[in-house]
């Protein structure tokens, strides 16, 4: 291995490179390893690297280095799930995202015969930095879109596209789902009376009760105007009501200050269970029942919840 | 450039018959570096343009699992990208065959198996099969994701490749099935080279 520590690329290259024999011992060690571990070559030189470098996982390494040897192609050892191989920290102190440098290894033969691989370790910190940043970015725009400005709530658009997805996944464990839409009842009086400023604070008020009174694998929605619906998930229906009456109640007790008025306001409530017999695997279809159910505890004088069974 | 090229069924025949013998070095190679007895079923070979592919795809991966994905991009004259699939019942019946016990067995552990096992057979695989038609290609490092939805492809697989060879097959273990597809999705300049090669395999046999 003398020939290849002294050759010029081995040593100027702008990556880590190791040589191992089948046993894990490290035959070769370059320049880049030495600056950026502050471990000179003959410090690992004929070690084992998982002894050497402990946190390494034999069993893995050993199976991906069996892997080339058997195969005569590549194997690697990605970013995603593994961040590195040999743990360097990283010294920027601005905007540091990542305390060890990401790496992405290729392993590759290096003489069959011998059974000797070459390990080629790249530093993709940066590229995974602006990555990180960028997904961070695009998840607020996206969370942006999928949100009522008024109320911060998901808006119609999303929850029909999530439950969706959680009706498949509800279908796939076999849990129960239900739906609650309510609706601010006289909502057009208050408006009338009070104002539209006044009205909207009904409906921020409202959005916020509704957020304090669900789980967070539960999802509500703005539908439009004064209506709102909420997905309930692994809920039965006789939980779902005891969920909406409680709703109902706390709804009760907002009070809207303007000025010296207080103003109190009340809602209605639909509630239906997904069924496979009745929604064939539409959740529009259990919406629909629960928006029956709805009309109903209009017609019966508001300000309660009724159950489509 | 022509975006309309087909393989004909002699063709079509003809590179079932390398897939198979690909296929045979992939085993091979899994039994060996995982020390388990595996067999894999005769691939099921189907060539698709990528508006077949999206119908394909949509049709034949529901939502009733999750998917582990590995995407990998091949250059040289067989250039393009190939894509992995399979369950995450799948891939943790084969990390038991990795030897992995209950207690290890994270969703780390599962992107690591679903990388090893989906390098091993794609580079086997493709390896193998352009050296059969005495050409040579290069791996860039795959990328695992796992998707809960496969409700939407991406559309770069609509637009950038125009045509998609899919292997399907069973990995069958001692004591458990476990199914994987190979999928490579490859472009027009790579179909006409695949074309010509496979023509003069015809050709000398």
């Amino acid at each position: 291995m003398d020939l290849i520590n002294n050759n010029i690329i081995f040593n100027t290259i702008n990556n880590g490179i190791i040589i191992l024999d089948e046993n894990l011992n490290i035959l070769a060690w370059n320049k880049w390893l030495e600056i950026n571990t502050n471990l000179k070559s003959e410090d690992v030189i004929n070690q084992n690297i998982c002894k050497k470098f402990e946190y390494i996982n034999e069993r893995k390494l050993k199976r991906k280095i069996k892997t080339v040897l058997v195969t005569n192609t590549s194997a690697f050892y990605t970013i995603d799930p593994h961040e590195y191989l040999i743990n360097i920290k990283v010294n920027t102190i601005i905007d540091k995202i990542f305390e060890s440098m990401q790496q992405s290894i290729t392993i590759v033969p290096y003489d069959i015969e011998k059974k000797y691989v070459c390990l080629y370790i790249y530093d993709n910190t940066k590229l995974c930095e602006t990555n990180y940043k960028l997904e961070k970015l695009n998840d607020e725009l996206k969370d942006l879109s999928n949100r009522d400005p008024m109320t911060h709530l998901y808006n119609r658009r999303y929850f029909s596209e999530i439950s969706d997805k959680i009706l498949s996944l509800s279908m796939r464990n076999g849990t129960d789902l239900s739906i609650i839409i309510l609706d601010i009842d006289k909502f057009k009086n208050i408006n009338d009376t009070y104002g539209h400023g006044v009205g909207d604070k009904v409906i921020i008020s409202l959005a916020n009760n509704l957020e304090k009174n669900i789980r967070e694998s539960d999802v509500v929605a703005r539908f439009g105007g004064e209506e709102f619906v909420i997905l309930l998930n692994n809920t039965n229906l006789e939980n779902s009501v005891l969920i909406a009456e409680k709703i109902r109640k706390k709804i009760e007790d907002i009070e809207i200050i303007d000025g010296d008025n207080i103003l109190k306001f009340t809602a209605s409530f639909g509630v239906a269970k997904y069924e496979d017999t009745l929604d064939s695997e539409k959740i529009e279809h259990t919406l629909k029942r629960a928006d029956n159910a709805l009309y109903i505890a209009k017609e019966n004088g508001r300000n309660q919840v009724m159950v489509d069974l | 450039m022509p975006t309309n090229i087909t393989l004909n069924e002699d063709e079509q025949d003809c590179l079932q018959e390398l897939m198979n013998i690909s296929y045979g070095a992939a085993t091979a190679a899994i039994a060996q570096i995982i020390d388990r007895f595996a067999t894999l079923n005769i691939p099921k070979i189907k060539t698709v343009s990528s508006t077949e592919f999206e119908e394909y795809f949509l049709k034949r991966f529901n939502n009733k699992s999750k998917y582990y994905i590995s995407n990998q991009l091949i250059s040289g004259h067989l250039c393009g990208e190939n894509m992995f699939i399979m369950d995450d019942t799948s891939i943790y019946n084969l990390s038991k065959e990795f030897g992995l016990e209950d207690d290890e067995i994270d969703e780390d552990e599962l992107k690591d198996v679903m990388l090893e096992i989906s390098n091993i057979i794609s580079t086997t695989t493709i390896s193998k099969l352009t050296a059969l038609i005495d050409s040579s290609v290069i791996f860039s490092p795959p990328s695992i994701k796992i998707v809960e939805f496969l409700d939407n492809l991406e559309d770069r697989y609509k637009t950038e490749y125009q045509h998609i060879i899919i292997i399907a097959t069973d990995l069958k273990f001692k004591d458990q099935n476990i199914y994987g597809e190979l999928i490579i999705l490859s472009k027009d300049e790579s179909i006409l080279y695949l074309k010509k090669a496979l023509n003069k395999l015809l050709d000398e046999y």
